[in-house]
């Protein structure tokens, strides 16, 4: 397996789970770097039983979720609250604003829903966070009721 | 009104600047190197300083028991919890960033829970092993001191083990503890999440 074809495939996507996960620029570009990291070490190991993408995703959203610890046991200086919300100034409102409403989300919701949005199958959605594909249709079901709800009341601008 | 929002479309259109392939490798290889000096210094001054003691051992020659005892005995906390060090550096690589989300958070979770276990229980072990060595170790020197020397030698040897006991000891394993404490409750936040549904287990083999 091509590390660097991975890399160049999968960035982007990797990426917006991140983005939708932190909704900060700047932590999601390392997030997402810290993932490859861990592919590039892990890939060895890696057996076709699985989709590629799936054992990718499912690295992905494990650094996510481990976050809170490397940042406990790293001992990062805590940033200043107005640089938090960093994002792209170049970057549209209703990008923003959809980012934003994930990232408000509980943390398994904000995974299922990102996954949802890079059109992974429900199927493989169940087996990257270990839920029920029942339990991923319905929460996904609920998600996008919620967010579309969310758009509506900010103004139906989008 | 507008009711289907295509969010999926909104979704994508996020944009990131892919760094370039190069700079990937490079923190790769700045990541490798500095994960194995954070773990070389810890062993190499705690190494050292064993080295040092046994030095002190063969070159001044202790007549008596006690100090060699005393001396195996701070050896062997430095040594212990040396290994734990290690084995603790280990596990945390063991855990497997491929299980699915929850089967990951479980093992985290179980890990950190036995490392505020294992920390606390390992400090005082080697808080305790390094008094009782130290004590064992000054008998055969203060042995050749007058009474009132050797008193005021044991008295601030004492006092100084009872600060660390009493003082630095509890402080740090405070620190340590709520750090912990706070990884903890933030796991089962996450864990928490899961429905308590046996049939679960079937999406994730």
């Amino acid at each position: 397996m091509d590390f660097e074809k991975l890399y160049k495939t999968y960035w982007q996507r990797i990426f917006r789970v991140c983005m939708g996960y932190v909704n900060n620029y700047s932590l999601a570009q390392d997030l997402t770097q810290e993932t490859f990291i861990i592919v590039w070490k892990q890939l060895p190991k890696f057996r076709n039983e699985s989709n590629i993408g799936t054992w990718i995703f499912r690295i992905a959203s494990n650094n996510c979720l481990r976050h809170i610890e490397v940042e406990n046991r790293m001992k990062k200086t805590t940033l200043p609250i107005d640089l938090k919300q960093e994002t792209l100034v170049s970057v549209e409102p209703k990008i923003q604003f959809l980012y934003k409403c994930i990232s408000e989300l509980k943390e398994i919701d904000r995974i299922v829903i990102s996954l949802e949005l890079e059109e992974i199958k429900q199927s493989e959605i169940a087996k990257i966070v270990g839920l029920s594909e029942v339990n991923v249709r319905v929460k996904i079901h609920r998600i996008k009721e919620k967010l579309t709800q969310k758009f509506k009341d900010h103004g139906n601008q989008y | 009104m507008e009711t289907n929002i295509d969010l999926k479309n909104i979704w994508q259109q996020q944009k990131s600047e892919q760094p370039d392939f190069k700079e990937l490798l490079e923190k790769l290889s700045r990541y490798k190197k500095s994960n194995l000096r954070k773990l070389a210094f810890t062993n190499i001054i705690l190494l050292l300083t064993c080295a040092f003691i046994l030095f002190i051992w063969f070159y001044f020659q202790p007549q008596l028991v006690t100090t060699k005892i005393g001396i195996v005995i701070c050896v062997l906390g430095m040594l212990i919890y040396l290994l734990f060090y290690n084995k603790f550096s280990r596990n945390l690589k063991t855990i497997d960033s491929t299980d699915s989300n929850h089967e990951y958070i479980q093992n985290l979770n179980a890990l950190v829970v036995k490392q505020r276990f294992m920390q606390t229980t390992m400090f005082s072990l080697y808080f305790a092993m390094l008094s009782i060595g130290l004590s064992l170790y000054f008998i055969e020197y203060t042995l050749m001191m007058s009474l009132f020397w050797a008193c005021f030698t044991y008295l601030m040897t004492f006092t100084w083990l009872a600060i660390n006991w009493l003082y630095f000891r509890p402080r740090v394993i405070k620190k340590q503890r709520a750090k912990l404490d706070e990884l903890i409750s933030a796991f089962n936040h996450l864990n928490a999440q899961w429905p308590e549904d046996k049939n679960n287990n079937d999406a994730q083999a």
